[in-house]
């Protein structure tokens, strides 16, 4: 059974333990100082996260890039740190089948989210260290948030209850603006309240069990719940939720270090932004929706979560790495069981890589196609590799090897005009519309013709002994 | 005090700091620009904002009409 972190403390022993968080106990200034350590972490081959104990200011403390590494995103899923981003895939893969495991629920009593509550003169400033992530941004953004709402033309119905990561930024001590796009499960609900102008109620869970944090920025169906698959990635253990006081029906993470109850302030849209965004620029102002504030609830000196988002990769990248990958791979290996995996790790998944054996001619682009069809391939994904079978699409040396040697670009290289796009791809023109590009760089099967068909070098016998015999020799030198 | 990012003067103090008087937090009441008294903003050009400009930004997610 792997490790499974009941909250955010949990995860951060555990990454102390193994030498993936380190502690800065000097006082610090909000600004510039911890997006510049969120920044410098991302960076780092192994980075750590960082927490900030003593700001200038504040009262509470800081961690940033808890999710920044391919070790921390392995210590997540309870494996050993140096597990290969492969390996990582395979597991999430596995454990993504176990998908429902229904959540705990929990009395408000058993639920440390629950220990200390204000209602009134609510202000956010002294219960979460805020500061400017990037100089350019219009204020201080919580950018780590976990974000529950409901459908209100079901609100009974777990399945329709969203679990999601928006943008949010700080407009008051009380009000806060969000960013919900028209793509997303929010934009939907919030569509139904306004068109009978209807608030909508929303709890903001921040600092949660790490697993939580990673499936609110997962794309998983509308009708499909963010907590029971939670359970399948924590390997089958349930985790644990509680009702949120304002709107009962909202279900928030029991281990929260701090949840913001309040509701969506329907049909008002305010200035929002610049906000520097996950495809490595900023994104301007737009009018964009409020949320009132009216509870906060939290733990005992809470520990106030968020991450740095940057030119790519930052510690964003890895909160839509292989969770953009995973539910791309199954949606389509349901429909061509020969595909081997998917990398999506690109920008939100704006950049795949398919690995799939090929059937029949053409199929390597028919399996893009249906890529391009997916609920979130359809408006992220633009540009799509399709590589052989023995191609590892994780391997980026394996896939230039595909692309320099099977690609003939007359045929091979296919563009869809005029299609749907990720409105913060700054290449979409107008935002929301792009081109969509296929390269096909698989092996031609008939009845494609390869009239320049070739054998393919294969390792010499004894190169998996040799491989052995050198780690073992350099091993033997490091040690001396 | 002068809006960085849109020279307005409907500004405010939103906040001050919640341990000691180190710092305040002023927020501009007509484009909802924030910013630290410990920081120096330079908000560039591109990123101005003046009434005709906000008028004309984009609405995210679009208002639906209300149902009759």
């Amino acid at each position: 059974m792997a490790k499974v972190y009941k909250d955010l403390r949990e995860f951060l022993a555990t990454l102390e333990e193994e030498g993936q968080l380190v502690r800065i106990k000097e006082e610090v200034n909000p600004e510039p100082d911890i997006g510049a350590a969120g920044r410098a972490a991302s960076s780092m081959p192994n980075g750590p996260a960082v927490l900030f104990e003593n700001i200038t200011g504040y009262k509470g403390s800081v961690v940033t890039n808890v999710h920044g590494s391919w070790q921390n995103h392995a210590l997540m899923m309870g494996m050993p740190k140096d597990t290969p981003t492969k390996e990582q895939f395979e597991e999430l893969n596995a454990r993504w089948d176990k998908y429902p495991v229904p959540p705990n629920v929990v009395s408000r009593e058993e639920a440390p989210c629950k220990e200390n509550v204000i209602t009134e003169n609510i202000n956010l400033f002294e219960v979460l260290p805020l500061y400017r992530i990037n100089e350019q941004d219009g204020g201080f953004f919580i950018s780590k948030a976990s974000v529950i709402s409901g459908d209100p033309e079901a609100l009974d119905d777990f399945g329709r209850q969203n679990v999601g990561t928006y943008r949010i930024q700080v407009k008051d001590k009380d009000r806060i603006g969000i960013q919900a796009l028209p793509m997303h499960d929010l934009a939907v609900q919030l569509e139904k309240a306004e068109r009978k102008n209807e608030p909508l109620p929303v709890a903001i869970a921040l600092g949660n069990s790490p697993l939580v944090t990673f499936m609110a920025s997962t794309p998983v169906g509308y009708s499909q719940n963010e907590y029971e698959f939670v359970g399948a990635l924590q390997d089958g253990v349930p985790t644990d939720i509680v009702p949120a006081d304002t709107a009962p029906h909202l279900m928030v993470p029991a281990g929260a270090e701090v949840v913001l109850e309040g509701y969506i302030i329907p049909r008002v849209r305010v200035v929002e932004g610049p906000f520097g965004e996950f495809p490595g620029s900023y994104s301007g102002s737009r009018l964009q929706c409020e949320i009132q504030i009216t509870r906060i609830t939290h733990r005992t000196d809470p520990i106030f979560e968020n991450l740095y988002l940057g030119m790519p990769w930052t510690e964003i990248d890895y909160l839509m790495a292989l969770n953009t990958s995973v539910p791309l791979y199954k949606q389509i290996k349901e429909s061509f069981p020969e595909v081997v995996a998917v990398n999506a790790m690109y920008t939100h998944g704006i950049g795949v890589i398919i690995s799939t054996k090929c059937r029949y001619g053409g199929y390597g682009k028919g399996v893009a196609m249906r890529l391009l069809s997916t609920p979130h391939g359809m408006p992220y994904s633009k540009i799509v590799i399709v590589v052989d079978e023995f191609v590892d699409p994780f391997n980026l040396e394996q896939v230039m090897w595909a692309l320099t040697t099977r690609v003939l670009p007359h045929k091979d290289v296919t563009m869809i005009e005029n299609a749907p796009g990720m409105p913060l791809d700054p290449s979409s023109n107008p935002a929301g519309m792009t081109t969509k590009l296929i390269i096909d760089a698989t092996t031609p099967v008939a009845p494609e013709p390869n009239p320049r068909a070739v054998e393919l070098l294969k390792d010499p016998v004894g190169t998996a002994k040799y491989t052995e015999v050198i780690k073992g020799l350099m091993q033997a030198m490091g040690d001396k | 005090m002068e809006c960085p990012r849109c020279d307005s003067e409907n500004t405010r103090t939103m906040v001050k700091s919640p341990v000691g008087d180190v710092w305040e937090v002023y927020v501009c009441e007509d484009c909802w620009y924030s910013w630290r008294s410990t920081e120096t903003p330079v908000v560039i050009e591109k990123f101005k904002l003046t009434p005709a400009i906000i008028a004309t930004l984009g609405v995210i997610p679009p208002i639906p009409p209300l149902d009759l």
